[in-house]
């Protein structure tokens, strides 16, 4: 078990050897290994590597930000909001970390609560990983709020340590996160002493030992328990740590942690994954002369999203978007871009769609090539064909599902003009339901209370319309209109902006039609029209 | 003898009258007065029903609503496994969810369409009649013409689905290739509708249904 312990990790296939890593650190099992392994600078001969560690320590609030109000992310903590971090505008009102959120509301009325994501941390950190790969051709992602960039292979190019290190500073002010910087010949050494927010540059294997002995244990991300533990000991730094024996310290809490240490020195390797950015598919298909034939243009679409199709089947990824481009011999090419309501990948599929779009589509001229690039890639969700026999052949009905309906009419006559209802626990009638895209989720929730209120209307107006009142009753299309049932006092949202205190009737026109009105419970009472019962 | 007089009445050139539409039965209405007047003893289903009004708002939802309610709780065939949806395309004004889920329809199974352009509406519904998921269409169409409404009818056909058209009240001098036309006309003593044309039924007026 030891020995397995002490063996170094095999390397994976993406790999950058740490430096140094020439020296075997001393086996467990030996009694007399008081010291840890010594780590000479000059059996390095080989290129030394160098870690620059990106640790973003408000990353949690740099990714939810929407506003430029003051704002704070909260986290739930045995179910109760507590503040988690909070940006310097709300700190300057007295939000701290660690206040229930209702204080820090109370605080300062305008806060911006946004609900910690992990989700949308992490593709920040993704976004940040792809646009370091401008100075390092070795970036990797560790931990969930730091990046390791390899930048020894940097150095020439950028015109030194310093100026590299000004430009990655500078590039994330713009971004707007606020980083601590580290640098140092090993990953681990570089990440810990980025989290202990000292300023470190330690080009040289040699200096690392002396500022690391003086690294406190909080530093390094060990569980609780065991920082306590040694704390309890008098043990506080990692130097305290390395003068412990080294047996009687694995005896006690394992192997692991000794064998971080090692890696953090530089006596073992260390290796990493390089992360990559996400694949796309972009292809083009060029002729020889300039074409205006749709048919053949759509025969050439069709042969672009077949090889699209051969290149996420590869890969079991699907897409949800789409772009054609189509190029003319001058001026802009035309662009023709396609949603699906999950991801896709067949290009039967999407070339229904593209034949809805197509038609309509207006090209300025002659097209001279095409271009298909695919959207973000993402897993395929299979689905099991059915095994028993579908229907009879000839069976005259071809049944699509809902949302390849709605695919298809949302493909022509776009998103915001399909939806579907869904009811809202409110009393304001216009706050009752409310619309929602029929492709957000496949899940409805309906609010299923047994309806209390009386009768509603079936048609609504978008706003209620003024009646002009005739000794006190309001009048419709000149005439006046007789209250056949009512009053229902609605009296309700006194708690924001849009409270209403209505009487609502039913009313009767002499052509029989029936309304459904209210009337203002103000001082001078006025009359409004909000629905036809239909 | 009997199975070459079968297969001559499975000619679609024979015209087989009364009987050949009253075979099929209708969506039963909720009001046994009209019920009785439709052949099929309830709205035509697989077909195009249009009703004529003088405005929007006098009733004619209400006349629907026992039918849609029905189509939206109960799977319409054997092959079908769940209820239909409804589609609403191009309503005048919002349907008002409480009040639909009031009357029994279900809300999660309800698909409202506004095509911004008014060519698109027919298309819209007849993407909708013929997609086989709707157990009915509702549309408001600006124009409909002998075509229009064939179109319709051959996509109500395709999709198993029920298709009504409401259109003003001058459009009753129009051909249409409708199942059913009905013009409602409402007083303050009820309201009252016509059948001014039933595929395989006769036209009949109802003095007071609702």
């Amino acid at each position: 078990m030891k020995s397995r312990a002490c063996r170094p990790p095999a390397m994976p296939r993406d790999v950058a050897p740490t430096a140094g890593a020439v020296q075997q650190p001393l086996p467990l099992a030996e009694p007399a290994a008081p010291r840890a392994p010594r780590v000479s600078g000059s059996s390095a001969t080989r290129a030394e590597r160098l870690w620059f560690c990106i640790r973003l320590p408000n990353l949690p609030l740099e990714a939810s930000r929407t506003s430029n109000a003051p704002t704070a992310v909260v986290e739930d903590q045995h179910g109760l909001h507590r503040i988690l971090l909070a940006d310097p505008e709300a700190q300057a009102a007295g939000v701290m970390p660690g206040q229930a959120a209702n204080a820090a509301l109370a605080l300062l009325p305008v806060l911006q609560l946004e609900e910690r994501s992990p989700p949308r941390e992490r593709q920040a950190l993704e976004e940040l990983a792809s646009w370091a790969e401008r100075f390092s051709s070795f970036v990797s992602i560790t931990g969930n709020d730091a990046l390791l960039l390899e930048i020894a292979g940097s150095l020439r190019l950028f015109g030194g340590l310093r100026e590299l290190r000004q430009n990655i500073a500078s590039g994330l002010e713009g971004l707007g996160f606020r980083a601590m910087l580290a640098i140092a010949p090993t990953p681990l050494a570089a990440t810990w002493l980025a989290r202990s927010r000292q300023r470190a540059c330690i080009r040289h294997t040699d200096n690392l030992a002396p500022v690391l002995r003086k690294l406190p244990l909080a530093c390094l991300d060990w569980p609780m328990a065991l920082r306590e533990a040694l704390g309890g000991m008098g043990v506080m730094n990692v130097g305290d740590c390395l003068r412990l024996p080294r047996e009687g310290f694995t005896r006690r809490f394992g192997a692991e942690h000794l064998l971080q240490l090692d890696r953090a020195l530089g006596c073992l390797p260390d290796p990493q994954t390089s992360w990559r950015a996400p694949e796309r598919f972009c292809a083009d298909y060029e002729m020889t002369e300039e074409q205006t034939d749709r048919e053949l243009l759509l025969n050439i679409c069709y042969e672009l999203l077949s090889s699209h199709e051969r290149f996420l089947l590869a890969r079991q990824l699907g897409t949800q978007h789409i772009c054609f481009s189509f190029f003319h011999l001058k001026g802009a090419a035309t662009e023709l871009r396609l949603g699906c309501a999950c991801a896709e990948r067949t290009a039967k599929r999407w070339f229904e769609l593209l034949g809805i779009r197509f038609e309509q589509l207006r090209l300025r001229a002659p097209v001279i090539a095409v271009r298909l690039r695919s959207g973000l890639a993402q897993p395929l969700q299979a689905e099991s064909e059915s095994l028993v026999f579908q229907g009879k052949p000839g069976s005259p009905l071809r049944r699509f599902s809902i949302t390849q309906l709605a695919e298809r009419l949302i493909a022509r006559i776009g998103d915001q003009s399909v939806q579907a209802a869904t009811m809202v626990a409110e009393h304001r009638p216009h706050y009752a339901w409310r619309s929602q895209s029929l492709l957000a989720d496949g899940s409805n929730q309906t609010f299923d209370e047994p309806a209390r209120y009386p009768q509603r209307p079936l048609w609504m107006l978008p706003e209620p319309a003024p009646l002009p009142v005739d000794s006190g009753y309001p009048v419709h299309q000149g005439c006046r209109l007789q209250l056949v049932d009512g009053p229902e006092r609605l009296e309700t949202g006194w708690w924001d902006e849009d409270g209403i205190s209505r009487d609502y009737y039913t009313a009767l026109n002499p052509d029989g039609m029936r309304l459904w009105v209210f009337r203002n419970r103000t001082r001078t009472p006025d009359w409004y029209l909000h629905g036809y019962f239909g | 003898m009997s199975s070459s007089l079968d297969k001559l009445l499975e000619n679609p050139r024979v015209w087989r009258g009364r009987e050949q539409a009253g075979r099929q039965a209708g969506i039963a209405t909720g009001y046994a007065e009209l019920d009785r007047h439709l052949p099929g003893g309830g709205w035509p289903s697989d077909s195009l029903t249009e009703v004529l009004t003088t405005r929007y708002g006098i009733g004619e939802l209400r006349l629907l609503m026992p039918a849609l309610a029905q189509l939206s709780n109960e799977a319409p065939r054997q092959d079908f496994t769940e209820p239909g949806w409804i589609a609403w395309v191009a309503p005048p004004f919002q349907p008002y969810p409480p009040a639909l889920q009031q009357c029994g329809i279900d809300l999660s199974r309800m698909l409202i369409v506004r095509p911004k352009e008014t060519s698109e509406i027919l298309w819209s519904a007849e993407q909708a009649l013929s997609s086989g998921t709707c157990a009915a269409v509702l549309l408001w169409p600006d124009t409909l013409d002998d075509q229009g409404s064939r179109r319709l009818q051959l996509a109500a056909e395709k999709g198993r689905s029920w298709a009504v058209a409401f259109r003003p009240l001058d459009a009753r001098r129009q051909p249409s290739a409708a199942a059913l036309r009905l013009k409602l006309q409402s007083s303050a003593q009820g309201m009252r509708v016509d059948i001014l044309k039933s595929r395989g039924g006769r036209p009949a007026v109802i003095p007071k249904l609702l």
